[in-house]
């Protein structure tokens, strides 16, 4: 089984690195980052916390694009093109069609954040030896790469969230509107908890079916700010290991039960 | 053979109406955006959420967007000092909310709206947040000091802080003489240059530099005037009757120009002030 999963996600990865628009992803993220280093150069006194923002930002950039664009549309390919029928005609099951798929997806962009992280950290090198060691004092390529490593973890459980939703819709687009929500979503629901809960709302009066409501709905969408540690790792902070590892079974637990309802919902469905 | 000279025609007025209509354009933008400006941050309660992951890069481009703002020169743009001085520090509190370890952000704080918009309480506001969220850094419990010292003139105060400043790591070495120096003069122009002496060398910011330098220089400026004013009493037995009686003593060749445009003069109490009161001139 695992290794009809992994051929498939061999094959997965194949079909998106032959995409053109990985390409364009790429060369856009490469400009990016070779524009932030020029605009680092703008800032008094923190470079070393502008160059870090800037480029993990980029990083990241280009793996939202490659994970709502070009996995959303590697995923849909098949049941598009009809081309699902010939794959599932083969001695596999939909179960291993979903997880091959998914490792593919993850792989791809895992592969391509990585790329565009180190060039970033090459970049970021570069820059720091022409510039007086003041102007870095605050600057750890530990933090730097775990924030880029829990970035990953939040790409592992995006990617799942996308999969889930391309077994539950017929279009792309839905996939992609429902994936985009949930990732925004997740970005924001801890501050508007922590915002409702610190009761400095002025007039407004929330009830308690709302408060209620809010607290289930937290737990519901996947916490992706947790994920977020750039601001930290941009002044040289790092997280402690229980932190990471939490976060790290966080990310496994909430990907296992997506995926889970994915194959569940796609055994069931049929296919148009 | 015409059909080519056509279309290589047609190619150039293209280029050429289209670099005149750029030209134009941009010249009634640049009007309009001098015209057009908002006196208003948004707040970090709404940007914050609506910059998902990516709230470190927004605080560099909102400060990137300060320093052009400010690069730009107050003067050239309409409106009253003071809403663009709101401006500053609304801007200043959403960068920092987003990004409160930021110390680029703060240092703006104490340049503009210590230095320049008179605001001590609006510029410590920000610092005290600094000393919050950098618990281990020296520089802001020594910014908030200064403050006390220099502008406010709250000695109490100001020792405090520079003595919290004082336990700190990459304290600079003259801080423990400067707050004894400071406890015992109420203003102390040595104590301005030292301090901006010791933030010109911290920054490589162009905008920054410029704005530090001419401070120096007038400050500077200052304190030659004020040594000669003590000499010529020492040498002569009474306060001169104004600044121009150092020249005809011979003293000085001539008195310095101030960089902000205006005139040294001498008080009654035997300090030196300009006219100017180191504020730039709209």
């Amino acid at each position: 089984m695992l290794n009809r999963i992994w051929q498939l996600a061999v094959l997965t990865f194949k079909e998106g690195v032959r995409d053109r628009a990985l390409y364009g992803v790429m060369i856009i993220a490469l400009m990016m980052l070779v524009a932030g280093m020029g605009i680092v150069s703008l800032f008094g006194q923190e470079l070393g916390k502008v160059a870090i923002d800037l480029t993990l930002s980029t990083v990241v950039f280009a793996g939202l694009i490659l994970t709502f664009f070009a996995n959303i549309n590697l995923l849909r390919k098949d049941i598009d093109k009809r081309t699902i029928y010939s794959v599932l005609s083969k001695p596999i099951s939909r179960k291993e069609y979903i997880l091959g798929k998914y490792v593919g997806l993850f792989s791809l962009v895992a592969v391509s954040t990585s790329l565009l992280a180190l060039i970033g950290a090459a970049l970021c090198a570069l820059l720091k030896a022409s510039y007086p060691v003041i102007y870095f004092a605050d600057f750890s390529w530990n933090s730097y790469f775990q924030a880029f490593y829990y970035e990953l973890a939040m790409f592992f459980v995006l990617n799942a969230v996308i999969v889930f939703f391309s077994t539950i819709t017929t279009s792309s687009f839905l996939t992609f509107l429902y994936s985009v929500s949930v990732y925004v979503a997740g970005q924001t629901i801890e501050d508007v908890v922590r915002f409702i809960k610190s009761g400095n709302v002025g007039d407004f009066e929330i009830s308690a079916l709302h408060r209620g409501l809010l607290e289930v709905v937290q737990y519901l969408f996947p916490n992706f700010s947790a994920f977020d540690i750039k601001v930290m790792a941009s002044h040289g902070m790092s997280m402690p290991p229980v932190h990471t590892i939490l976060l790290l079974g966080y990310s496994l637990i909430y990907t296992t039960i997506l995926l889970f309802f994915a194959v569940l919902i796609f055994e069931r469905s049929e296919l148009q | 053979m015409t059909g080519s000279i056509r279309k290589i025609s047609a190619c150039l007025i293209i280029i050429v109406l289209y670099v005149f209509c750029a030209f134009h354009m941009q010249k009634a933008r640049d009007q309009f955006s001098r015209s057009s400006f908002v006196n208003y941050a948004l707040p970090s309660k709404l940007i914050g959420p609506m910059s998902l992951e990516f709230k470190g890069m927004a605080s560099d481009f909102l400060l990137l967007k300060l320093m052009t703002f400010i690069g730009g020169e107050l003067r050239e743009l309409r409106g009253s000092s003071e809403d663009h001085y709101k401006y500053i520090k609304g801007a200043l509190h959403t960068i920092t909310d987003l990004d409160p370890y930021f110390w680029d952000a703060y240092i703006f704080a104490e340049t503009i709206l210590a230095w320049d918009a008179r605001d001590f309480a609006g510029a410590n506001d920000l610092l005290l947040k600094a000393r919050k969220h950098l618990p281990n850094d020296y520089r802001p419990p020594y910014y908030i000091g200064f403050n006390h010292f220099y502008f406010l003139k709250d000695n109490k105060a100001g020792a405090e802080f520079f003595m919290e400043a004082s336990m700190l790591p990459g304290r600079p070495s003259f801080l423990p003489s400067l707050a004894t120096r400071l406890s015992v003069r109420d203003s102390d122009y040595q104590a301005g240059i030292l301090f901006l002496k010791q933030m010109l060398k911290n920054t490589q910011n162009r905008v920054l530099i410029k704005r530090y330098t001419k401070r120096i220089q007038a400050l500077e400026s200052h304190q030659m005037l004020e040594m000669m004013v003590f000499h010529y009493v020492k040498k002569y037995g009474s306060k001169p009757p104004s600044l121009e009686a150092l020249v005809k003593s011979g003293m000085i060749s001539q008195i310095p120009e101030d960089p902000y445009g205006g005139e040294f003069v001498l008080k009654e109490d035997g300090r030196v002030y300009t006219t100017s009161n180191m504020r730039e001139r709209k």
